[in-house]
């Protein structure tokens, strides 16, 4: 009962961040079908996703897209990101940061308790800092979004000071995904090597099993009483007794398995599938907008003849991006109009008229650049060499080859040559690390604009010490100081008009071709109620799912 | 007969010593080759790490720790010794992506796929038997079943694996589509597997059994009133059985090829699936350990065979003394 009041006497978990986010484009979750329906608890909910299994059950570790979904049940963040972009407390209550934005002081929760019965701490979130900067902890993106963090210190039980080495705005914000979950303070502290096969969180599922190639168990955690206020729709424990999420690698097994009922939900529906979905009588479907960069094509500046801003410009020109997202998505993608997703905040529209596929257009840029030859093949030359680009690939995923072999043929059409080579991950790493391609395509999730700098300043280019993360070798002085000091800045409004001008300045330059958003396309069962999602990654989270007596 | 068996049992033990250590160098030979080939690959292993995740940034303090975890900061010659000498110890070292010890990510693993692979062993070899001699020296039998033979040679395994989901899981939904728990879910990946591998088995039994049927002992034993059937399996199959034996060398091998497509389709762990991944991602320790545990499985079974045929073919013995 104590544990029922103290939930309820948690006020609106405290708006930190005021970031005025528009959530256009995302479809808002089903569940009002449920409302007259009364949620009722048990039953295990079966899930299916695709092959992209963790290597290790330590969230911090890793960086694949499905991650914050399966870490999620298990592990709770210090912030929860609301449906207007605000972040709300979760295992903090607030943080207050300084006006030279460099120190973040941690007010945390009080009475959370981890599922090995561990306290919530100051001392246990430094534990976890300290933790996911750990080089042995392989922390392959969280290391990154923690970078700026200097030290800490203990304030009291409950309060923790935070240094960090710059101003980082997208501090806050990034503590609400998944990958940064909160590991037991217990666990860090006597045995942390044990997080990869055994992980102990205080979320509102407990780990049960791993069957690596199969599937990962969970059973509720009977003492959960601290859900996000705004994203729940209720307290306490979750509905469900458990959750079993499996890793299914054909997209026909996937989507035949949830048709058989082997599963309750699937998320990565093959998009050739969505509509028989939607047209069933005993299925439902939602997609989710995952925020951050679009899925792109990315143009390797340092590369000739992706050198010259009008090679790049003719490429963006010359690629029908309708008819690409269309066929590759049977229309279930919507097109990218800008460098950031709608959902992130700071997002403008695009407006660029030379965005456009424009076929004529695209050839006068390449005529422009001097590419005005032609050879026996038809192919572009100049100076006695043909205008060729090389797209070393994984091939791993059907969309991504099918929307390279798209590129490959619209561009003939313009006189550009795309070589496509096919390799192993690490040889595919390494030759876009050295900056030997042409073409590279891929996403990145995150909650903040901050996205921009990732992939975009010159400081993120790999290093023979460093693996970096930008792809596209672009090292624009212009675009470096508006991305910089939206980092920088505390004031939103601000911030806002830094990453328009960045925005702005990314249509001049043209780095990459944004394609689409890739959401979450779920189908599910209807007997499965109350569909949500964590709006910090667009990853379906369960705390409010139910099945009822049907299921 | 004592002294004839005191003579060819020396020569016979001298062999299958010969041949444990002639398997001992394919090991070897296994752990050498592999070792040179992952490592010429091009690549760096830092990469290979970092696995495949969508978005990745490593610092320079990650990525100076992961070279010196892994000693790639040290010269290749110095690396391989240091291999060999783990691989003595019994060590396989550690999975770059899984950082667990490669030997307990193979042990964990191996249950499901030794269980798979022993129910397509199995129903392989029914498989082959009950055609072959059911076929064999019947015009008409025989005509149809090469046609169904030659069909399931050429067809992909993937796809016969989809069509026995489609109709048995999906359809009928008598059998489970995913998982690893229980024999019902052995049956269907078992299956695609065994219709893979038994035409050539069968082709070479039946044309074992044909040859064995046209030899004049066997018109003996009919003329001795001896009926079809006692005549096909009493005589004829012993003799067929020679060139099975040697087949079922290989079909080994295939057994591991069609576990890593059964255990993908069918969403089983096994080794098979784990190779998939660690192959992709490069993960060097892993695929190593996979290519031993295959170069093994090879030489036991190829020294299990060597061991037998004494034992099945008479005239072998004495050639063995000659």
């Amino acid at each position: 009962m104590a544990a029922l009041k103290r939930a309820g006497g948690v006020l609106a978990g405290l708006a930190i961040v005021a970031a005025a986010a528009a959530c256009g484009g995302s479809t808002t979750p089903a569940s009002e079908q449920s409302a007259d329906a009364q949620p009722v608890s048990g039953g295990v909910l079966k899930v299916a996703l695709n092959a992209w299994e963790p290597t290790k059950l330590d969230p911090q570790s890793q960086g694949n897209s499905n991650d914050p979904l399966i870490f999620r049940p298990i592990f709770d963040t210090l912030f929860w990101q609301t449906e207007d972009g605000e972040l709300e407390g979760l295992l903090a209550e607030s943080a207050d940061i300084s006006d030279d934005g460099l120190t973040y002081t941690f007010h945390l929760r009080d009475g959370v308790t981890f599922h090995d019965g561990a306290e919530w701490t100051a001392e246990g979130l430094k534990l976890n800092f300290e933790h996911a900067l750990d080089p042995a902890t392989q922390a392959v993106l969280a290391g990154s979004y923690l970078a700026p963090y200097q030290s800490s210190e203990v304030i009291d039980d409950l309060t923790l000071e935070v240094t960090l080495s710059e101003p980082y705005s997208a501090f806050l914000s990034v503590l609400a995904q998944g990958y940064l979950g909160i590991i037991s303070p217990q666990q860090l502290a006597e045995a942390p090597e044990t997080v990869a096969e055994n992980p102990i969180g205080s979320g509102p599922f407990r780990f049960v099993s791993w069957t690596k190639g199969e599937k990962i168990v969970y059973e509720r955690y009977d003492d959960y009483d601290w859900a996000p206020e705004s994203g729940a729709t209720h307290t306490g424990p979750a509905y469900l007794d458990g959750l079993e999420i499996n890793f299914i690698a054909e997209d026909s097994v996937r989507y035949n398995a949830l048709v058989a009922g082997d599963v309750d939900l699937i998320d990565w529906t093959p998009p050739q599938n969505a509509q028989s979905v939607r047209d069933s009588e005993n299925l439902e479907f939602v997609k989710f907008d995952r925020p951050g960069h679009p899925y792109a094509l990315w143009l390797n500046e340092s590369n000739p003849p992706l050198d010259d801003v009008l090679v790049r410009k003719g490429v963006f020109a010359a690629l029908d991006r309708e008819a690409i997202v269309e066929t590759v998505s049977f229309g279930e993608w919507e097109v990218a109009d800008g460098f950031l997703v709608p959902s992130t905040p700071a997002y403008v529209e695009n407006t660029n008229a030379e965005f456009a596929y424009d076929v004529d257009q695209a050839n006068e840029f390449l005529d422009e650049a001097g590419w005005t030859e032609r050879d026996a093949e038809g192919y572009r030359v100049r100076d006695g060499r043909r205008l060729s680009l090389y797209f070393p690939t994984l091939g791993d995923v059907t969309q991504a080859n099918q929307i390279v072999e798209l590129a490959q043929s619209q561009l003939k059409a313009v006189g550009v040559e795309v070589v496509i080579e096919v390799l192993s991950d690490d040889q595919q790493q390494q030759i876009v690390a050295d900056g030997g391609h042409h073409l590279s395509a891929g996403i990145w999730t995150t909650n903040t604009a901050d996205v921009l700098f990732i992939k975009y300043h010159s400081s993120e280019i790999t290093t023979p010490e460093r693996r970096g993360t930008n792809q596209t070798f672009t090292a624009d002085a212009e675009l470096d100081q508006l991305i910089s000091q939206g980092r920088s800045t505390t004031d939103t409004e601000e911030r806002a008009g830094l990453y328009a001008q960045a925005q702005e300045r990314l249509t001049e330059i043209v780095p990459s071709i944004p394609l689409y958003y890739r959401p979450s396309l779920v189908s599910y069962h209807d007997y499965v109620h109350d569909i949500a999602f964590d709006r910090a990654y667009g990853n379906l989270w369960f705390y409010n799912t139910w099945k009822d007596a049907t299921g | 007969m004592t002294q004839a068996r005191g003579r060819t049992v020396r020569p016979y033990l001298r062999r299958i010593g010969a041949r444990a250590l002639a398997g001992v160098g394919v090991l070897f030979g296994a752990a050498t080759l592999g070792f040179l080939a992952l490592y010429v690959l091009p690549g760096d292993p830092v990469y290979a790490i970092a696995g495949n995740p969508d978005q990745v940034s490593l610092s320079a303090e990650q990525v100076a720790a992961i070279r010196e975890t892994y000693g790639f900061d040290q010269p290749l010659y110095q690396q391989y010794l240091e291999y060999l000498g783990q691989l003595v110890r019994g060590d396989l070292g550690t999975s770059y992506q899984r950082q667990q010890p490669v030997t307990t990510l193979i042990a964990d693993q191996l249950g499901p796929t030794v269980q798979l692979a022993a129910a397509a062993f199995a129903t392989t070899l029914v498989l082959a038997f009950a055609v072959s001699l059911l076929t064999a020296k019947r015009r008409f039998g025989r005509g149809v079943s090469s046609v169904v033979e030659l069909f399931f040679i050429s067809a992909p395994g993937f796809w016969v694996g989809i069509v026995l989901l489609t109709v048995f899981s999906f359809r009928l939904g008598w059998l489970p589509a995913i998982g690893s728990g229980g024999w019902q879910t052995l049956v269907l990946p078992a299956l695609t597997i065994a219709v893979g591998a038994a035409p050539p088995l069968i082709q070479v039994l039946r044309n074992g059994l044909e040859d064995t049927l046209d030899e004049p002992f066997v018109l003996t034993a009919r003329t001795r009133g001896l009926s079809e059937a006692a005549v096909r399996l009493r005589h004829a199959l012993r003799h067929a059985l020679i060139p099975l034996t040697t087949l079922t060398g290989f079909l080994v091998g295939g057994l591991l090829g069609g576990a890593v497509i059964a255990e993908t389709l069918f969403s089983r762990q096994g080794v098979g699936r784990v190779l998939v991944t660690a192959v992709t991602a490069n993960d060097v320790p892993l695929v190593l350990g996979l290519v031993l545990l295959a170069a093994l499985a090879y030489v036991v079974v190829n020294f299990l065979v060597d061991v037998v045929y004494p034992l099945i073919d008479p005239r072998l013995r004495s050639e063995v003394t000659a």
